[in-house]
């Protein structure tokens, strides 16, 4: 169709034009022919992801049979034990010795200088590494050992002290990166470059839809949450094919931006028109084979199907009063945490695989202690809560729950020390972190740091094993779910990680 | 052996590529052979004499790099020496048939033709045995027939029963050993001098030294070679073999370090086995800790599977290519109880695919369980959200397998629970917004202890 314009368009009648005409032909054809057979070959290489996108009702038997069948990706390996997950990503870096990490003896520490022996030659962030003095901040916080699990927690988090026989807290996390964006970016794609698809978009590669109604990844940002900004490339898809990146759901009357009609349209001609775009579609892709125009139909058809799908799991009216008391208040306000943490739920029940929930503000430099509790009061409740709500339909035994940030915090005082007082800086060295549900042991705490919460002297966890165990628990080998870019195999944990197995049931 | 330079080591790994020459040119000449025979085409037998000049040429060549190869030592004994003789005497006679083949020698009794096909039959075998000899030493004696569908297997030790007849060496090391390193170091092919089919060869060592040191990691050759990082020259196994798993590799270092490389030691009896007794008992598929094995079932009837999903479930297989599915029925897909029915009967197709099956809110009765009771690999059941009573519950327990019911927001109640009581693996029931109380849970709890029963947060 565009062809035959074009030609008309170039086609003159001086002889001499025309010769140069034909050459044009000629480079055009060669374009095509070796673009259009690269591409072919691409897309036959491609075609294996594809499979699932493309059962509509319409499909043939023995493609639908081919998509269930499943792909050449040869996935799951082993029997999962999860069937959906929610990262609940606190975003700043929350301080690990202000709510999980109890390190009693600092108290006698107060002011003290951090020993060099401890900091072991690390090299310290602009911020606070040109300090005269790094005085050890014992926390503000009262801890407490909850549950048959003793698990401590301190008094920032009275509400997820009450369900820590479900958790299991990774207490010797470690990253490579010390500022925000490299980690979070490291976090969640496994680089601190951005670029690699988000470990959502590498499940939705390798396991596909659960539910053709809806996304298989969607990422929600609470809106009472301030701090360092967060990027669409943290849930993005990469070099894998599009439909495999988060989709944003927001908080007000568009959860999705450009999904609902533009006004004084009624839709009704819209199957029409998506059917005729998907014909001139098809038509580009005879043409140039480029397989995201396949991904580009797959989002059109996502995107109508989700005109009504996704004002349906949105609507939180239908929530008893009883589940909005226990998300806490907020969760009546549209986008806060809380009533993220509710939406979630509600996607999870309706079969989106991965959810990804980022909360900001973690970033206590200054008034950590303020911070640190002003931070909890907004995430504790609702964390508590989906735990619970997760568990009393049964959801928590394939949903896995994932909850923290991006690195730690310092044991030394950012700035000036006082009694009530203290900032903590980046620390990439040592965090905590917890998992509930889905195939991780409950009441358990791995992993040990030193008497400072500096260095892990005990079962230490890299990001790396952390994404090598989430894939474990989907049933995904890490080191065979891999992508062919720019001729070379990717892989999420790239040539790293080690699944640990002492977190699994 | 030093003196044997090195050039010779090098010519000698040129004995495998050219040992298929004289193969193929014999096997040539046999085929022209018979075809000129066969199919009465004389001028093919022009061609018969050079393919035998060039067999036996090559098969020369081959003897004596195969001389080269054989002199670094790696290969030993009887099976080397029949490769060595039947090769000598394949070598001997395709030039005795060339001969025959350009008349040089006449059996007149037996006329050119006779004498022809006779020597180049007798050779297609002595080839054939000089080629078996020389597989085995390249790839074991077992190789070949390992996967035979016919003959014996190979009288393997009993799998040890518990944890107390784990015999450190002979039920984990050697098995790794045997699986990764002796196709290639053992009595007739000592890669490297070395051979790790028993106690006595391994503790001999190869050429580079030591394969194990009781108690010292750094100076066992086996430990070092496997551990390297994989691009390392020296690493072991070599390239295009598989590396040792983690899980294997930890095994082995506990022998070599804290078992001190006894070959007799048993795992509870060695010092600090519980570092290790979990990889252990995993690795040999044991106790708790063995694997959960998946049901061996028929594959699902494909046109079965396409007409589920047009049918509106959304079928997922759990494992690649196991026929093992994880079924879901989208909530409120069904609107009435007849239509529920009409569903199922259609599941129940492929009721012995199914592993984890979800019918939350669709309709469901007490009818409708008769059918689901016959899924008997089911091990997770989401039946929430539907109109089912106690009576319904006592069909369930037919399902052997069933490790989780979620009974949320049924009609359910503490009548139920001696029914429960009967399932065989039962470990968790949900049963939020039923007429079940906390009262019934408690007096539950002192009947059983296995089966947890989950009560919500909130009424």
């Amino acid at each position: 169709m565009c062809n035959n314009h074009e030609h008309k368009k170039l086609r003159s009648n001086n002889r001499d034009l025309q010769e140069i005409e034909k050459q044009i032909d000629r480079r055009h054809f060669l374009k095509k022919t070796s673009l259009g057979l690269g591409a072919l070959a691409l897309s036959n290489l491609l075609g294996a992801e594809k499979l699932f996108a493309n059962v509509t009702p319409q499909s043939s038997p023995e493609e639908i049979l081919k998509a269930y069948n499943k792909n050449r990706l040869g996935l799951p390996h082993h029997l999962p034990k999860a069937k959906r997950v929610i990262y609940l990503f606190q975003s700043g870096g929350p301080s690990q010795m202000d709510l999980f990490d109890y390190k009693p003896k600092l108290t006698d520490m107060f002011g003290k200088e951090l020993p060099d022996s401890v900091i072991g030659g690390q090299r310290l962030t602009g911020m606070s590494g040109a300090q005269s003095t790094l005085p050890i901040a014992p926390s503000t916080f009262k801890f407490k050992q909850y549950g048959e699990s003793r698990a401590w927690v301190s008094d920032a988090m009275p509400y997820l002290s009450e369900v820590v026989d479900d958790l299991c807290f990774i207490k010797g996390m470690q990253t490579d990166q010390i500022n925000h964006t490299p980690a979070i970016t490291f976090m969640q794609t496994g680089n601190q470059l951005p670029g690699r698809p988000s470990i959502g978009s590498w499940l939705s590669y390798g396991l596909g839809s659960d539910n053709e109604n809806l996304p298989t990844f969607i990422s929600l940002v609470s809106k009472n949450g301030k701090g360092q900004p967060l990027n669409a490339s943290l849930w993005g898809n990469g070099f894998l094919p599009s439909e495999h990146q988060g989709v944003q759901f927001r908080s007000g009357k568009d959860p999705v931006l450009y999904l609902s009609d533009p006004e004084n349209y009624d839709g009704h001609d819209r199957r029409h028109m998506l059917d005729y775009l998907s014909h001139l579609n098809d038509l580009q892709t005879d043409s140039y084979g480029d397989p995201e125009i396949q991904a580009r139909m797959s989002q059109y058809e996502m995107a109508f199907k989700m005109q009504t799908s996704v004002p349906e799991v949105t609507d939180i009216s239908d929530e008893p009063d009883h589940i909005f008391e226990m998300y806490g208040k907020d969760s009546r306000d549209s986008g806060t945490y809380a009533a993220n943490c509710l939406m979630a739920r509600k996607l999870l029940e309706k079969g989106v695989k991965f959810v990804q929930l980022y909360h900001q503000g973690w970033d206590q430099h200054n008034y950590c202690p303020g911070g640190v509790k002003s931070q909890s009061r907004k995430t504790d409740q609702a964390t508590a809560a989906l735990i619970k709500d997760l568990k009393q339909r049964g959801m928590l035994e394939d949903t896995l729950v994932v909850w923290g940030g991006e690195f730690g915090r310092t044991v030394y005082s950012q700035g000036q020390l006082t009694e009530t007082n203290y900032g903590r800086d980046h620390h990439p060295k040592a965090f905590t972190m917890w998992m509930a549900g889905a195939g991780v042991k409950p009441g358990f705490s791995f992993g040990e740091t030193d008497d400072f919460s500096y260095n892990v002297v005990k079962d230490p966890v890299h990001v790396h094993d952390f994404h090598a165990t989430l894939l474990h628990l989907f049933g995904v080998d890490h080191e065979k779910l891999t992508f062919k870019h720019q001729g070379r195999r990717y892989r999420l944990t790239d040539v790293h990680g080690h699944v640990v197995k002492d977190l699994l049931t | 052996m030093n003196e044997v330079p090195d050039i010779v080591f090098f010519l000698g790994r040129f004995h495998p590529l050219i040992v298929h020459l004289p193969i193929g040119f014999i096997m040539f000449a046999f085929l022209l052979e018979i075809l000129s025979k066969w199919k009465n085409l004389k001028e093919l037998r022009a061609a018969i004499p050079y393919a035998l000049l060039f067999g036996a040429i090559t098969a020369a060549k081959a003897c004596l790099l195969g001389y080269m190869l054989a002199s670094s030592g790696e290969y030993d004994g009887p099976m080397l020496d029949g490769h060595f003789w039947f090769g000598i005497a394949t070598t001997t006679f395709t030039l005795i048939a060339w001969l025959i083949s350009i008349d040089k020698i006449k059996f007149i009794k037996l006329k050119g033709f006779k004498a022809n096909i006779a020597t180049l039959t007798f050779l297609v075998v002595l080839i054939s045995v000089t080629g078996h000899y020389g597989g085995n030493l390249t790839h074991g004696a077992d190789y070949l027939t390992k996967y035979a569908p016919f003959g014996e297997k190979p009288e393997k030790t009993a799998p040890p029963k518990t944890v107390n007849d784990v015999v450190l060496f002979d039920h984990v090391i050697y098995p790794i050993l045997e699986e990764k390193c002796m196709s290639c170091h053992n009595p007739s092919k000592k890669k490297g001098g070395l051979s790790l089919n028993n106690a006595e060869n391994i503790l001999k060592g190869g050429k580079k030294g030591l394969a194990i040191v009781p108690g010292d990691l750094k100076e066992s050759g086996v430990f070092h070679r496997v551990t390297l990082a994989h691009d390392d020259k020296e690493f072991m196994p070599p390239d295009g073999k598989t590396p040792l798993t983690e899980e294997e590799i930890s095994l082995l270092s506990f022998w070599i370090k804290s078992a001190k490389a006894d070959f007799t030691v048993k795992l509870v009896a060695s010092e600090e086995k519980d570092e290790i007794l979990k990889t252990a008992l995993a690795y040999l598929n044991l106790g708790e800790h063995a694997k959960e094995t998946l049901p061996t079932v028929q594959p699902a009837d494909s046109t079965a599977v396409v007409r589920l999903a047009n049918a509106g479930f959304t079928i997922r297989e759990l494992v690649y290519d196991s026929g093992i599915y994880d079924v879901v029925l989208p909530t409120k897909t069904s609107k009435t109880s007849e239509e529920t029915t009409k569903l199922l009967e259609q599941l129940a197709v492929i009721k012995d695919n199914v592993l984890w099956l979800s019918l939350q809110d669709n309709q469901v009765t007490d009818t409708h369980l008769k059918t689901i009771a016959q899924f008997k690999n089911l091990r997770q059941l989401y039946l929430n959200k539907n109109a089912i009573t106690d009576k319904g519950i006592e069909e369930l327990k037919a399902i052997e397998t069933l490790k989780s019911l979620n009974l949320y927001g049924t009609e359910v109640s503490k009548e139920s629970f001696a029914s429960l009581l009967n399932f065989k693996s039962l470990q968790n029931v949900y049963v939020w917004k039923t007429k079940v109380t906390d009262k019934d849970i408690e007096e539950f709890k002192q009947k059983n202890a296995t089966v947890k029963l989950h009560l919500g947060v909130t009424k």
